[in-house]
């Protein structure tokens, strides 16, 4: 419904790099790891693995033989986001010479470091030698990643106006001064004077609170680069102002993200830049840092699953990817998540007629219900309210979708509710509840919007057919008319490269 | 020479359209670039917020559910 500014994800941060920056990125074997393990579809890795110890460039027919005539989009998809990336290097078109592809020189021997394990590269980290203090395991690791993102996460919950009874308590210390100015330039809160704590959620932190952990976590770190750059760029005039490069801290980010839970580090290995962002990482709940020896980091859950796809850490907003990433329709295979934070136990008992019971007292929590239910009392480890229209449409105009409410309810939805449920074959949410959260969202959107550009003004009939046809197999094409010679693409740069390249071979 | 506008695209049912182009041509004509066909418009990106809620105003003034049952609490 609204042109929601979606938050900011890692390949659309990356997208927007230039070409020497990624030069830059790939001299380091783990970010090139990182990139291939994370980034890539199944058919972009086959490439690059095909591609990788071949010793001279692929001419681009010959990958035509590898796939099947119906594949022909998951192939341009592929190729397309390989190059973005600056993966794969394909020659222009000319009349003169076939077109070849072959991966970037930095890409290729990284990758090959990586996986060889050569090299005296440091950057998958250098482990500490020195004794580790028995007490710091795993467990002792999760607990403190835990607190400290649910401490961001609560600031930020709690920056919500909050409506009769409803969210808030008291909750203490509070994440850093640090991180709460990368949530105020992130625009994730502003300042206000009229709630607690001086600052108000914006639409863009209702959709990070509702965020999978691991996005949550990209899109700080992201934020947190932003700023970085922007500071860099006011203090570069400054003699010796010291220059931490965004590409070297993000480099730093895919190293972290290869280091091993549970072990130690060595800091003294870093560099020096490196070593000042240790405090920030700390604040985030990134490392952990014992208090009286400083010369080993531990990274955290949160550090190391920064490029896998296995989930974060349980959060409040665990619920609600983990419940979207199944069938939104299929209620009944919802709600059996499994919880480690006793925050997310399942609580919640919803009634057909709306009316909505919640065992719990954590603050965290009945925040978050409060942002999309219209909580009326409060007692000690129960609050009761009900859905309506207006506290659908509320959050709706928060940004947050019936989806993501629906699979909240059913994620969290109590024990009772799920044993009832399978008892009697029936899905755990009365079905009526989810229509009308479904309908009062649609309700609301009675125009659909999506931002982008509009392609007219085409020279001829053939430039529009082959730039169109393009746009659609890279997946961009949103809308065409034929008659009037337009098209809307939601995204430009890969148009305007395939022009360029046009351009180049007429 | 080929043209690249940035703007927003909007889709919606025809009905709205029409209360979406009436808006606009009460407004000299300062939210749409053009009117694509029955259920597309192409929209300025600043305005479409502005947009956004002068429809929500018009369909209030025609359009009121009700609620599904009063609470008795």
């Amino acid at each position: 419904m609204s042109v929601a500014q979606q938050s900011y994800q890692l390949s659309e941060y990356l997208e927007k790099l230039p070409g020497t920056t990624f030069r830059k990125l790939y001299q380091q074997p783990s970010t090139a790891f990182a990139i291939f393990r994370r980034m890539l579809p199944p058919l972009a890795k086959v490439f690059v693995q095909a591609l990788l110890y071949m010793p001279s460039p692929l001419l681009l027919a010959d990958l035509d033989v590898w796939v099947r005539g119906e594949g022909k989009m998951q192939r341009d998809r592929a190729l397309s986001i390989l190059r973005s990336l600056h993966i794969i290097q394909i020659t222009p078109p000319g009349k003169d010479k076939p077109q070849e592809m072959q991966l970037t020189t930095n890409f290729k021997n990284s990758l090959r470091l990586a996986l060889e394990g050569g090299g005296s590269h440091n950057s998958f980290g250098v482990p500490s030698t020195l004794p580790v203090d028995p007490r710091i395991d795993i467990a002792h690791l999760d607990n403190y990643a835990r607190k400290k993102w649910e401490d961001i996460l609560h600031y930020v919950v709690n920056s919500v106006p909050v409506h009769g009874e409803g969210g808030g308590g008291s909750f203490g210390g509070g994440p850093k001064a640090s991180v709460k100015d990368v949530l105020l330039i992130g625009h994730l809160v502003e300042r206000r004077h009229d709630t607690r704590g001086g600052v108000s959620i914006t639409q863009a932190g209702f959709t990070f609170l509702l965020q999978e952990a691991n996005a949550q976590v990209w899109t700080l770190l992201l934020l947190w680069l932003e700023a970085a750059d922007r500071a860099n760029k006011g203090a570069a005039n400054a003699a010796n102002a010291a220059k931490t490069d965004s590409i070297d801290m993000l480099s730093f980010l895919f190293m972290l993200a290869s280091l091993e839970l549970g072990r130690a580090y060595n800091t003294d290995a870093l560099t020096d830049p490196r070593r000042n962002m240790l405090p920030a990482l700390v604040d985030f709940g990134l490392i952990y840092i014992p208090r009286e020896d400083t010369r080993q980091y531990f990274p955290t859950r949160l550090a190391t699953t920064l490029t896998s796809s296995a989930s974060a850490l349980r959060s409040v907003s665990s619920g609600f990817s983990a419940a979207a990433a199944n069938n939104p329709g299929d209620a009944s295979s919802l709600g059996t998540t499994p919880d480690t934070s006793a925050a997310s136990k399942g609580a919640i008992i919803i009634e057909t007629n709306y009316r909505i019971y919640a065992y719990t007292s954590s603050p965290l929590q009945i925040a978050v219900m409060a942002l999309f239910a219209h909580l009326n009392l409060r007692f000690p480890g129960m609050v009761t309210g009900r859905l309506t229209r207006d506290s659908i449409r509320r959050a709706i105009g928060f940004g947050i979708t019936a989806d993501q409410i629906v699979s909240y309810l059913a994620s969290h939805a109590h024990e009772q509710m799920v044993r009832a449920a399978a008892a009697t074959g029936r899905p755990v949410l009365p079905p009526t509840v989810v229509d009308q959260i479904r309908l009062w969202q649609l309700e609301n959107e009675r125009m659909r919007t999506s931002a982008g550009f509009m392609f007219k003004d085409f020279d001829s009939l053939e430039e529009y057919v082959s730039l169109s046809a393009y746009a659609e197999e890279i997946g961009v094409l949103v809308w065409r008319s034929d008659k009037k010679r337009m098209f809307y693409a939601s995204k430009i740069e890969q148009l305007r490269d395939y022009l360029k390249s046009r351009k180049k071979a007429e | 020479m080929v043209k690249a506008v940035r703007g927003v695209l909007v889709e919606c049912e025809p009905a709205i359209k029409s209360i979406l182009v009436h808006i606009d041509s009460t407004n000299n004509n300062e939210f749409i670039i053009e009117d694509l066909d029955e259920t597309h418009l192409f929209v300025k990106e600043t305005m479409v917020h502005l947009l956004k809620q002068k429809l929500e105003d018009r369909l209030k003034e025609t359009y009121r559910p009700e609620e599904p049952l009063e609470d008795s609490e």
